[in-house]
């Protein structure tokens, strides 16, 4: 029984960290319908920056502050600079740049920071906590990252909500035509979506390297996760993203924790099985039933 | 007279197909200018043209004698030019009332003149009072035109782009929808483009008119030469 509860606890941390793979994918999806291939990469290379800015200054909290800078600088640059390019194009030119992005940020962060597996440390202790004398399998360092997916979450969908900017971005993601006619400039409207899918993930990666050591191609299974996550809840959904990443978090964590020796190596199989069963039985996600269609 | 919006030689299409061929159009200030034809004359893509939902080949768009061809959607409503597209354009995922703020993006109210022009839309248009925290989606079809007109007039245009308006209304709501346009036109001294299939309901409230056919201007009148026209009527207006 404790053992149960401490995968699941475990397993929902990872899950945030999914949720936010996720939701950054959602902000993408729904204001161009492109998946961005690259966002996993986009993370790795913030996190490069943090780690980078963490040994020069000492300051976990610069690094922290500096990745997601980094992350928004990062998601602006690559939509400016280079998927904007594929506008009016085949939606598969998109898909391809976005592959291509990512190639060309795992081979630069190779080039730059080389291939070896570089630790990256954790904002708060990462020893167990206790209830009694009972560790619960969550650390400090656990609770930060859930928290953090959380507070980033909940800000992101109050803005949305309650801003004119949010607004904008509602708009320009369901009906772009009527956004352009009603004056919105939906081209930076579209720049400011990729920041903020680009803030996302630099935080993901943050908050997962600690766990997964860092390297060029660290980020790869974390996406795949995040994907998942994304396709569980609908791709549309921000609720969806949360819930599918916390689902895939605990799954995998039982799958980890009590298939023995072999669950390590199976996690990314059943990941993918999942991600296949999904969009077999309902290719529109869980939660898509409810919602409202566009006649 | 003046014309607030005048087309002059506008060439325009969709890759290897020209849907507008030399189109002239006179849109006089205050007035209804009614464009009329067959599906597929180049209706749609002439008010396209004009809002600048795609770039004409050639020819000119003057907005109070400036040439405006080939500007931004975003740019144009800026101008002054707001186009209703067809079919009830509201985005169904909002709210009435985020629907209406959408109209104001282009001016940046402040938060006075914002709730402000809101009343005031509500004052016209009091259904959509009643539903402002509803979603868009779950209002019927007149009154999706009248939020979608609501929210085009919230960017303070002087030319006013109407798409067909009355598509697929009850004709008791038609007859409100067109009510509307003219009361715009007379009261607010809005300049009108009335794009309509049913050409003898526009001709009724329109003062002017053109009839398109297969992308070419065939016919330009003041309204009752139109209407009072057999064989145009039988031609190419049906009626």
């Amino acid at each position: 029984m404790v053992e149960f509860l401490q995968f699941t606890l475990s397993g929902a941390v990872f899950g945030m960290v999914y949720a936010a793979i996720a939701l950054s994918l959602v902000l993408i999806w729904r204001g161009t319908r492109l998946l961005n291939y690259a966002q996993g990469g986009m993370a790795m290379f913030t996190t490069y920056v943090a780690i980078e800015v963490i040994y020069k200054t000492g300051s976990y909290w610069a690094g922290f502050v500096v990745a997601l800078a980094a992350g928004v600088v990062l998601g602006a640059i690559c939509e400016r600079g280079v998927v904007r390019l594929t506008t009016g194009k085949p939606p598969l030119n998109a898909v391809i740049v976005t592959i291509g992005l990512l190639i060309l940020l795992e081979g630069l962060a190779g080039i730059l920071y080389g291939g070896q597996y570089r630790s990256f440390p954790p904002a708060f202790s990462i020893i167990g906590l206790r209830v009694g004398h009972t560790p619960i399998g969550v650390s400090r360092f656990d609770v930060f990252v859930a928290a953090a997916v959380l507070v980033t979450t909940l800000a992101f969908a109050a803005a949305f909500r309650y801003t004119a900017a949010g607004l904008r971005l509602r708009a320009t993601a369901f009906n772009p035509t009527i956004a352009r006619l009603s004056g919105i400039r939906v081209a930076r409207v579209l720049t400011v979506g990729w920041a903020l899918a680009g803030l996302l993930g630099a935080l993901a990666g943050v908050l997962v390297s600690p766990s997964t050591f860092l390297y060029p191609n660290s980020m790869d299974t974390i996406f795949v996760y995040g994907f998942t996550a994304a396709v569980i809840g609908g791709l549309e959904s921000p609720v969806g993203s949360v819930v599918g990443g916390l689902l895939l978090g605990i799954v995998l964590s039982y799958v980890g924790g009590y298939l023995g020796s072999q669950g390590p190596d199976l996690t990314a199989l059943v990941a993918l099985g999942i991600l296949v069963v999904v969009l077999m039985i309902r290719p529109d996600g869980l939660f898509a039933g409810a919602r409202l269609r566009r006649v | 007279m003046s014309d607030a919006l005048e087309v002059d030689g506008l060439v325009a299409g969709y890759g290897e197909v020209i849907a507008l061929d030399d189109v002239h159009v006179s849109a006089e200030a205050g007035a209804i200018t009614a464009v009329l034809g067959a599906n597929g004359a180049g209706k749609t893509t002439l008010l396209r043209a004009i809002s600048g939902m795609i770039k004409p080949r050639r020819g000119r768009v003057l907005l109070d004698g400036a040439d405006m061809a080939g500007r931004s959607p975003e740019q144009m409503v800026r101008a002054g030019v707001a186009h209703v597209p067809e079919g009830q354009g509201v985005i169904a995922e909002l709210t009435v009332e985020e629907n209406l703020r959408i109209g104001m993006m282009s001016r940046r109210p402040n938060r006075a003149e914002r709730s402000a022009a809101l009343d005031e839309s509500y004052e016209r248009f009091r259904p959509l009072a009643d539903r402002r925290r509803k979603l868009a989606s779950t209002l019927s079809g007149g009154e999706r035109q009248m939020l979608v007109i609501a929210r085009a007039l919230l960017a303070r245009p002087r030319v006013l782009l109407l798409d067909e308006p009355s598509l697929g209304l009850a004709p008791r709501v038609m007859a409100q929808v067109m009510d509307l346009v003219v009361r715009l036109s007379r009261e607010q001294g809005l300049t009108i483009v009335l794009v309509e299939q049913n050409a003898r309901s526009a001709l009724a409230v329109a003062d002017h008119g053109l009839v398109l056919n297969l992308g070419r201007v065939v016919a330009a009148a003041d309204a009752p030469t139109l209407a009072a026209d057999v064989a145009l009527r039988h031609h190419y207006l049906g009626f």
